[in-house]
């Protein structure tokens, strides 16, 4: 069984959400700061009548914030009833990846990314190069009670 | 009591009436329908199972209003065309007669509770559609008598109760083991001085035993006619001296009820495309400002005077839509009620409810988000807030405690209380229980707000176990936060031996609301202006500075100054003069200050619910027209960080962020 993927990057490195978790994506336009919101909550957004956060997805695995630039997108995603934006430097693919393909997240790689990893593809290119993709934990990247009270 | 009964339960059914009418007239016209294929061999499938659906309904909502001989009527005509259907055979014109004669004994009945007259007997139209569905039964014989028809009648009474429904024995299960045995003649439940039986008109064989089987499940019979009596009224059914067909066939329902349902989604629909409305016309309004020096002054003034027009239209518009949109908040206290009882019942607690202010309206999905807080207040004040009766009676007071809820409208917003003569609640101890909880507090006196922040704190119980009553110590802390989302406020007020009021501040409505727009250097936010008391020009060198606040002299005495921008942390650049947004009265009063205050307007408001974007001293969000977003200002919450002065809750939050 193969599943849609939207493939996205952030610092360098390509992640991949399920697309049925995906509502769409957008250009990034004017964000409000909310004060004394965490440290990577870059604010507010208007997204088709609806105000919702926008998470800055460097920050939240620790990467310096870069200025938006024109590949910046807001991905704006739903789970578990919130709809929630996440800044990322670039969105532009669209991949079917089969359910067996996704292997658990290395330790160290999960590490890194903060326990925001739900595994690991391995992706063959037209130019039969193999590519690496970290599935993303949406849950996990979006359930942040305890880093905030950590931080 | 006994008079909001009544209304409430008018309410309740004009809905139903209103209902029914849908149905009646749907009803009607599919009759037409089937009696126009009567004897062309083929009645419509659709029709039969749009008067099968159509009947369904009618039998449910009977149901609930415990209206029996309506839910009866609708229950044999749904089987009559159940059979129809089972059995694939086509409807007879005697069929249809009796579906029109029942469907104009179903008027009938409806028509005389709504004019609280008696209800006519049913028994010959239940006994006529029974004999159509015996005739279904065996398939097209003309008419033959019912099954039941030299069956013996009786009276048997089911008494539920609490035991009962605990086994879930209930009126369905009578009615159950009565159908198993023959047929319910006709229904209706009576008021008991201890509570309600219900009382059913049943023709079938009892033995003693079954008498006896059923007694345990509270079912009761008496003999009304042997079977050798029913034999000789024969084919007129029982009670046709009062029969519903004496009144006519043609007898109409004059009383039409007045109301439509609506669903709730298109009211909101409705009031989306006026927050759109009221956003394009405050784009018109600064496109037509910086027209102005342009346009010549004649000109202008009629440009101006259109203007204003509309905007004072579209108030009207709004405001119509919600009063559409307000329901009585007494819908909810009537349930606390039967909560109340409950919770006496099982603890042995002598508490009386008193209700205050049902009328006061309310936005729909308001109270509907209320309910569950209120229930976790009437709750938690039911199991815990009275003292045992001794106690009572030692310290003076009447042995059955008090407890008020009560509504009343001021100027925007509803005010509910909840209010107990009990213990009080136990500040040393609440102070106690949060310390051991690892929370800072200072010695002395607690203010009210400081005390319901602790006891609103997720997790706070000031109980060691927890009990059915009161649940588990996170309900006062979903209180809070569903008041919060609504952009209410909530107060407490206790004072020991005297007892406890919550105080729950609602905006009449969500969504649209007038506010000043704030701004703090390159930051700009919207303030409800309910919320404010007044705007104050304050001078840099008026601000004293006194122990950890900035006071401004202020109506003869002082008032505390906080500064949004250091709250919120936004760079704070010196100026000769700024606006304070005073909070609160009196000895309350605090004021807030920013740059200044830019303007007023009417704003959409949007909750800002995600946790990722909950924080103190925001209620919301909205849009100026230019598709940003700007922040709406909780002063409730912002008024209380001033009073902490310096070590508010913003230091707080930005010492966690650093560390």
């Amino acid at each position: 069984m193969k599943e849609k993927f939207i493939l996205f990057t952030v610092a360098g490195t390509t992640y991949g959400l399920r697309a049925s978790d995906v509502r769409h994506v957008e250009m990034v336009e004017q964000i409000t700061g909310v004060p004394n919101a965490a440290h990577f909550v870059d604010g507010v957004v208007f997204s088709r009548g609806e105000v919702i956060p926008a998470l800055n997805l460097r920050a939240r695995f620790g990467f310096d914030r870069i200025p938006n630039n024109l590949h910046t997108r807001l991905l704006v995603v739903h789970s578990e009833g919130r709809s929630v934006g996440l800044i990322v430097d670039s969105a532009r693919e669209f991949v079917e990846i089969a359910a067996g393909d996704i292997q658990p997240p290395n330790r160290a790689l999960d590490g890194a990314g903060g326990g925001h990893i739900q595994g690991t593809a391995t992706l063959e290119t037209a130019a039969r190069e193999t590519r690496l993709i970290l599935v993303l934990d949406l849950r996990g990247v979006l359930n942040f009670t305890e880093s905030i009270s950590a931080a | 009591m006994a008079d909001y009964d009544d209304q409430f339960i008018a309410g309740f059914m004009d809905d139903y009436f209103a209902e029914c009418d849908e149905h009646l007239a749907a009803l009607r016209e599919l009759l037409l329908k089937l009696e126009g294929s009567v004897g062309t061999g083929r009645a419509d499938a659709r029709v039969l199972e749009e008067l099968f659906l159509c009947f369904h309904s009618v039998k449910g909502i009977s149901g609930m209003v415990e209206l029996r001989e309506a839910e009866l009527l609708a229950h044999e005509m749904e089987s009559y065309l159940r059979a129809l259907r089972q059995r694939e055979i086509s409807v007879s014109q005697g069929g249809v007669d009796a579906l029109i004669a029942g469907v104009e004994a179903l008027e009938q009945v409806i028509k005389a509770r709504r004019d609280h007259r008696m209800i006519p007997s049913i028994g010959g139209i239940v006994g006529r559609l029974n004999a159509a569905i015996s005739g279904a039964d065996s398939s097209g014989a003309a008419v033959s008598p019912s099954p039941e028809g030299g069956a013996p009648e009786w009276l048997v009474t089911f008494v539920p109760s609490m035991d009962l429904n605990a086994r879930g024995v209930t009126v369905d299960t009578a009615r159950g083991l009565l159908r198993a045995r023959g047929t319910i003649l006709h229904a209706s439940p009576r008021i008991l001085d201890t509570g309600i039986a219900f009382e059913f008109g049943f023709a079938g064989n009892l033995d003693a035993e079954t008498l006896a089987a059923w007694a345990p499940d509270g079912l009761s019979a008496s003999p009304l006619r042997s079977a050798h009596d029913t034999g000789q009224s024969g084919a007129s059914a029982p009670g046709a001296a009062n029969d519903v067909a004496e009144e006519g066939p043609h007898a109409s329902l004059s009383s039409a009820s007045h109301y439509v349902r609506v669903d709730l989604d298109k009211l909101d629909e409705l009031m989306r495309m006026i927050a759109d409305l009221v956003i394009s016309r405050a784009r018109l309004s600064d496109t037509l400002g910086r027209l102005e020096p342009r346009v010549p002054a004649a000109d202008w003034r009629a440009v101006h005077e259109n203007n204003a027009t509309i905007e004072r239209q579209l108030r009207l518009l709004r405001e119509g839509i919600v009063r559409v949109r307000l329901v009585p908040v007494g819908e909810i206290f009537r349930r606390m009620t039967f909560v109340v009882r409950d919770l006496t019942r099982d603890s042995g607690a002598k508490v009386k409810l008193l209700l205050q202010g049902q009328g006061t309206e309310i936005d729909k999905y308001l109270i509907e988000r209320m309910m569950d807080p209120i229930l976790h207040l009437v709750r938690n004040a039911v199991s815990h807030a009275f003292e045992t009766p001794p106690e009572r009676l030692a310290a003076g007071k009447l042995e059955e405690g008090t407890l008020t809820l009560s509504a009343a409208t001021v100027g925007d917003s509803v005010v509910i209380d909840i209010v107990d003569d009990g213990r009080g609640i136990d500040a040393e101890e609440v102070v106690r229980r949060a310390r051991l909880a690892g929370v800072a507090i200072p010695d002395g006196p607690l203010d009210p707000a400081t005390l319901l922040d602790l006891i609103c704190a997720p997790g706070f119980s000031t109980r060691d176990e927890t009990d059915r009553g009161s649940g588990r110590g996170v309900g006062m802390s979903v209180v809070k936060s569903t008041v919060q989302q609504l952009n209410g406020s909530m107060r407490l007020d206790s004072e020991r031996g005297r007892g406890t009021r919550f105080s729950i501040e609602l905006p009449l409505t969500l969504s649209i609301t007038e506010a000043l727009i704030a701004i703090v250097g390159d930051s700009t936010f919207a303030v409800p202006q309910a919320a404010i008391r007044e705007v104050v020009e304050i001078q840099a060198e008026e601000l004293r500075q006194l122990q950890h606040h900035e006071v401004v002299p202020y109506r003869g005495g002082t008032l505390p100054i906080v500064r949004l921008s250091r709250l919120f942390g936004l760079p704070d650049t010196p100026r000769p003069r700024m606006h304070a947004l005073v909070v609160g009265t009196g000895l309350d009063a605090v004021g807030v200050a920013v740059d200044r205050v830019a303007g007023q307007r009417e704003i959409v408001v949007r909750t800002t619910a995600d946790a990722a974007i909950k924080v103190e001293g925001i209620a919301g969000a909205t849009d100026l027209g230019d598709g940003r977003v700007v922040l709406i200002l909780n002063m409730v919450s912002l008024a209380r960080a001033a009073r902490m002065g310096a070590t508010g809750w913003s230091g707080a939050a930005r010492h966690a962020r650093s560390a």
